[in-house]
This record gives structure tokens, sequence and C-alpha cells, in this order.
């Protein structure tokens, strides 16, 4: 496993990937930063609301509200992580490189996990970039809209931040392992892609419409549950405790199956 | 033809999908430090049975071992192996070296002989091009030259010439007998006997799933000697061949020739009374000799239901 962790880092290391992810966190955190920043108002100008997530002046300007803007956008960001784990693993199949590595390395829940976990690695760090830009981005702004920053860089909003990460990370590592899984059990990038989206994106939001309790069930619901720390549906522990079932069904479905699957073409 | 425990052992090995079988009852043993050509014709079994060795593929049944291990331990044996199977399969966007790189770290192995390596391969000064932008002969070397990573005691190569031009198969040919130095074993594929036959010194033959035939190359399909009479006129073929026949000999026309089996006589006393009963019946003999087959023509006579 730790070979296959130096390994997939090798690739992950190289310049033009590190150029292309810091460019996407800075485009990502600008363009979420200040479109949260500017589209905040003053709580008298706003309306109702919406699951807490319309942020006004007087709101982003306490302490927890450093890495608000972060945390809003990257309640988006999930599909993304789904579709990009879901390339890379299925990539690895329709490339015929996962034989070429079990050559090499025929542990196959070791080179899963190895994989698996630098990939992680490489998003924690990305997605700690991001937050970083975001931040930065924020400061920058916030003065524009008369939103005191103050409170932002004391211990508490620090810590505030360091949260938002955690739950960020967790979030992004419960997208990573469905979207993983689900490229190791179907194998194919645009099949393993219109499944994830299709479920997480219209079905699983079509659904909700008609049965309510699709908010307590459906992964991709949950996961943007975690994401705002859990709504009115649904609380942040209940929306943690499944997910962790899923991510665990998915990730025990998907090493039993590479583990016993012919991998010939 | 050596002492040591051979490299490769499968008895009754199998593999089916449903109700096609891939590879039935496969029982071979390849010796320790042969080039060992694995030939037989498309849809032999011969890539599900590498696939087997390698651990890619769980035999439905039999069993075997490779460098002394058993099938079902690949991890015990695969760090010795090095293997190209199914076309060089790499990452398209990194260069040659970072995707050796990359395949030494999984491996563990030293990654200061990626230089080496890609300079015996021929891709020394193109270790830094991207891999989609190599071409087939470039890939095949450069999945060569990954199977040769860590030095291994076995090569497992399927069908490495696939694909390349005249002057490629020249050149991977002579790459592998530069690689069998004895040392080292190496098993390799093809559908096209004429391309190893130069490099093989032990030969196996599969055809839909099931051994035909293993053992030297040289015993392939080896018959018996035989003359060959070939006349001044082509019209003459067919009456030489009836004469020698109604002369109590074994003689039949192949190719533009008449073979004579030599059947325990004396070659010499036998071309003598080929050569005067066609003279007797006034066809002149514009060439007389032994008969030399070559290793296609064998292999192709065993697969076509000679020894089966």
């Amino acid at each position: 496993m730790t070979r296959t962790f130096r390994a997939e880092l090798l690739k992950l290391r190289r310049r033009r990937t590190l150029i292309f992810a810091a460019l996407g966190a800075l485009a990502f955190s600008l363009i979420t930063t200040v479109a949260v920043v500017l589209s905040a108002e003053p709580v008298a100008n706003s309306g109702p609301m919406r699951d807490g997530r319309s942020p006004t002046i007087e709101s982003l300007s306490g302490s927890g509200a450093v890495a608000e803007p972060f945390s809003i956008g990257v309640s988006f960001l999930g599909i993304l992580v789904l579709v990009l784990f879901i390339a890379n693993f299925a990539g690895e199949f329709s490339q015929g490189t996962f034989r070429t590595l079990l050559m090499r390395q025929p542990r196959r829940l070791g080179l899963l996990a190895g994989k698996m976990a630098a990939l992680l690695v490489f998003a924690a760090g990305a997605l700690l970039l991001a937050e970083l830009f975001s931040i930065l981005t924020a400061l920058i702004v916030a003065p524009s809209q008369e939103i005191a920053t103050s409170q932002w860089l004391t211990l508490d909003g620090l810590g505030e931040a360091a949260s938002t990460y955690a739950t960020a990370l967790l979030g992004i590592g419960a997208w990573a392992t469905l979207g993983a899984s689900l490229a190791v059990l179907v194998r194919s990038i645009p099949i393993a892609l219109g499944i994830g989206i299709a479920w997480s994106g219209p079905f699983e939001h079509i659904t909700m419409d008609v049965w309510d309790a699709a908010t307590q069930w459906f992964p991709g619901l949950l996961l943007e549950a975690w994401a705002v720390g859990g709504t009115a549906d649904v609380s942040a522990s209940r929306a943690a405790l499944m997910l962790c079932v899923y991510v665990l069904i998915a990730a025990t479905a998907a090493g039993m199956v590479f583990r016993r699957r012919d991998l010939a073409s | 033809m050596t002492q040591s425990p051979p490299t490769i052992s499968l008895e009754g090995l199998s593999k089916r999908y449903g109700d096609h079988v891939a590879v039935e009852g496969l029982t071979i043993e390849v010796p320790a430090g042969v080039v060992a050509g694995f030939v037989g014709p498309n849809g032999a079994g011969k890539t599900t049975t590498m696939a087997m060795l390698l651990g890619l593929v769980t035999p439905t049944a039999g069993s075997g071992t490779v460098l002394g291990h058993p099938l079902t331990d690949p991890a015990a044996y695969l760090h010795r192996v090095g293997a190209l199977i199914e076309g060089p399969a790499f990452y398209p966007g990194l260069t040659g070296a970072q995707n050796l790189a990359v395949l030494a770290a999984i491996a563990g192995h030293d990654p200061a002989q990626i230089g080496e390596l890609l300079e015996l391969v021929g891709l020394g000064d193109r270790g830094d091009d991207r891999f989609r932008n190599y071409s087939m002969g470039m890939k095949q070397r450069l999945g060569i030259a990954a199977a040769l990573l860590g030095d291994p005691d076995l090569l497992i190569l399927d069908e490495p010439i696939n694909g390349l031009d005249p002057a490629g198969v020249h050149e991977i040919r002579g790459l592998i007998g530069r690689l069998a130095d004895g040392r080292r074993t190496v098993f390799v594929s093809s559908h096209v006997l004429t391309e190893l036959e130069q490099v093989c010194d032990w030969l196996i033959v599969v055809d839909h799933g099931a051994l035909v035939y293993q053992g030297p190359a040289s015993d392939l399909g080896h018959t018996g000697a035989a003359i060959a009479a070939v006349p001044e006129h082509d019209h003459d073929l067919q009456r030489l061949e009836r004469l020698l026949n109604a002369a109590g000999h074994d003689s039949e026309i192949s190719g533009g020739e008449v073979l004579i089996a030599v059947n325990g006589s004396k070659p010499r006393q036998l071309a003598a009374d080929v050569n005067r009963t066609a003279g007797a019946e006034g066809i002149v003999l514009a060439e007389l000799g032994p008969h030399k087959t070559t290793l296609e023509d064998r292999y192709l006579a065993t697969v076509n239901g000679g020894e089966r």
C-alpha cells in the first residue's frame, strides 16, 4: 500500500498537475468567494434565509464567518469530486493500466487503498489551498461590502476555519469514495459517470419532491445536508452516520469485486 | 535439458467463461533459462494462460507453479517476473520515463535503472516524450523496458511483435535474443511462428485452448528425413511422383518438389535410385538433395491436425 501511495503521488506531483490543481483552487475560490461576499446584503434588506445559507453583511462579520464563503462554495464541489474520481479509477480500467500495476503489485486491496489514499491526500491539499485563497479573497473583497473582518483572524475565527475545512474534507472524502467505488464496480467511465451524475443529481432531487424521507436516506442529499452542517430534515450527526454506512458498504463492495475479478480484456 | 526445476509448471490448467473454454487442461513445463515460444493461432488461449501466470485471471481448474511458487500466491513470485501482456498499457499523459518511474515505485525497484533500460530498448532519446506521442513500435519497446524493471528472472511477453513493421520486428526479435542470456527465462507468445523461430529453443504449441506440442523447437513435428527431387519441367512433377510410388518409394508432392521419405534407407542410395528412375523415363532432375523443412512448416502441420 505504501509503495502504491508513493507511485500515485509521483503522478500527482508533476508540475503540470500541480499548476492545474492550484489554478483550479484559485479560480474556484475567487468565483465562489466574490459571489458570496458581493451578494451579501444587510439583514434589513434581505429576504427569508434558505437553509441558513444566504449570508448577510451581519452574519459575515462574526468570527465564525471567516470561512463561510468557502463553506458555501465547497458545497457545490461534491459532483465535481465524484466525476474526477470516477474518471481516474475507471480510466485505469479503460487504459489497461490497472493490469500493468497489478503485475507489479498483486495485492489488490493494497493497490486500491494506496491509490485512494494518495488521491485523497492530494484532494486535501487542494482543498486547503482553496480555503486559504478563499479567506484571502474574502479579506480583500469584504471591505467593499462594509463587512467587518476584525473577528475573522482571531483564535475563534481560525478554529471555525479549521472546523469548516474538516467538514468539507469529510464530505469530499465521501464523494470520492462513492465515485471510486462506482468506477471499480462498473469499470466504464461513461457508464459510471452516467449512473453517478444521474443518481445524485436529477434522480435524488426529483424523488425528494415526491418522497420527503428521501433527504434522510439518499447519499447525495445526505452529503448536501452534511455540507451545510445539517438541515431541518436531517441533523449533521445523522447525515454523518448514514454516510459512514454508505461509504463502508461502497468501499467493501468495490474491494471485494476488485479482489476477485479477472483483469483481462 | 537442464537440471534446474522448471520456471513454469502447469498441471491441467483450465479457464472457462461460461460455455466458452479459453484454456483446457493445459499441462506444460518451461525449463529454466530457455527462450520458450508459446505459439498458437489467435484465440488459442495464449493470453489467458499468461494472464493466469500473472495473477490477473483466476484459473477455473488446475494448478501450477511459477519460479517454484504456486499460482495461487502471485505476490510470492511476481517481484521476480517482468511482463508485457495484451499490449503496452501506460499513462498517456506521462512520459516514458515517468511511466517507468511509477512502475519502479510501485514494485520497490531502483529508479536509477530507468535510463539504462530506455537505452537498451532504443528509447534513450525519447524517454521524456509523452507516451501518447509514441509510435506503436516505441510503445512496445517501452513495454519491454517496463518488463525488465528489477532485472527479472522470468520475462513473459505476450505478442511483443504485434503491429510492428518489418524493421521493428527485426529489432524486437534481436532484443529478445539478447535478453535471453541463459540466466533468465523468456516466455514469449506469438501467433506467427516465423517471428520467434530464430530466437526460441523451446516451443509450446496450443490450439483451441489445448496443448498440441511442447519440447525443443528442433523436435517439433519431426517425422523423419526426406529427400527432395525437382524435375526440370513442372509438368513432370506428377509423373515423377507416380513413377517413384510405383517403384516402391513413399513420395508425395509438396510445393514445387517431390518429397521421398528416407524410411530407413541410406539417403545416398535412395537419391541414386530416384535419379535412375527419373532418368529411365526421360525426366531430367534439376535438383536432388536432402529436404529442409522450416519450423513454420512443421508448426502448421502440427496445428492442422498432425499430432493433436
